[in-house]
């Protein structure tokens, strides 16, 4: 699909929701029902273990490297 | 180690910190449940660490995780075998955390609807309607047809759209006995 349809079809599917949402049709109340739940979850804090676990998964690279030098 | 490889490295770090909260929302819409979403994404950075020389930067690093979380979650299932969903314990624990929600009710509701789609449905609609991914990027992440995920999009709405459109109707509308005496009393 060339980038021109892919643009029309994002262009087109964005009104329809619109549309939808403006006459509270069931595609637009689904489709803003999903984002809602969706972004609940992503506006939580990133959960401190997985910060943790980045800093040691980039501590013992550093450590295997330092030891290969 | 090269400035260059300390930099890529460095960059690899904090584009996959920058997706995490994507990924962790991604995670919840499959599984259902927070705390088992949370391990899946803990395998999934697992998974990634141990594969960065696989990813090609300045590709989409986000499309990348997807598709490892992916296929770690369906591996996952496919060794231990789907568990019941427990959708009213997700959301008293979900939500008792978070009580001042606005329109939690609505939105238990929908969890449970999208609870009910088969997997592949869920996923398609998940991605191109909340992840933020076009089409073809859906597409390739769960390494089908784009016609495939359009068609899953599809059916998903329209089952979402039975499941939470019926129950509208009956917690607002006139239910069929009322409607059909109406019918009579203002009839010929």
């Amino acid at each position: 699909m060339s980038e021109e349809e892919k643009m029309n079809e994002r262009a087109s599917s964005g009104q329809n929701d619109l549309q939808a949402a403006g006459s509270s049709g069931p595609h637009g109340s689904i489709s803003r029902k999903l984002r809602d739940f969706y972004d609940a979850v992503q506006e939580e804090a990133i959960p401190d273990r997985f910060l943790d676990l980045l800093e040691k998964l980039d501590q013992a690279e550093r450590n295997a490297q330092a030891q290969a030098q | 180690m090269s400035m260059d490889q300390e930099s890529v490295d460095r960059s690899f770090k904090r584009d996959l910190l920058a997706a995490l909260p994507n990924l962790r929302a991604f995670a919840v819409s499959l599984i259902g449940r927070h705390d088992k979403a949370d391990d899946l994404v803990q395998d999934t950075i697992m998974k990634a660490w141990a594969n960065q020389k696989s990813f090609t930067p300045g590709t989409n690093m986000k499309a990348w995780l997807f598709t490892i979380l992916r296929n770690e979650f369906y591996s996952q299932m496919r060794k231990r075998g789907r568990e019941v969903q427990d959708s009213d314990g997700v959301f008293s624990e979900r939500f008792s955390v978070h009580p001042e929600q606005y329109g939690r009710l609505d939105m238990q509701d929908f969890r449970k609807a999208l609870d009910q789609l088969p997997d592949d449905q869920r996923e398609a609609i998940v991605l191109v309607g909340a992840s933020g991914f076009a089409y073809e990027e859906a597409a390739e992440i769960c390494g089908c047809a784009v016609g495939t995920i359009k068609s899953r999009v599809s059916r998903a709405r329209t089952r979402l759209q039975e499941l939470l459109g019926v129950k509208g109707e009956s917690d607002y509308g006139p239910d069929a006995g009322v409607a059909a005496v109406t019918a009579r009393a203002f009839g010929s």
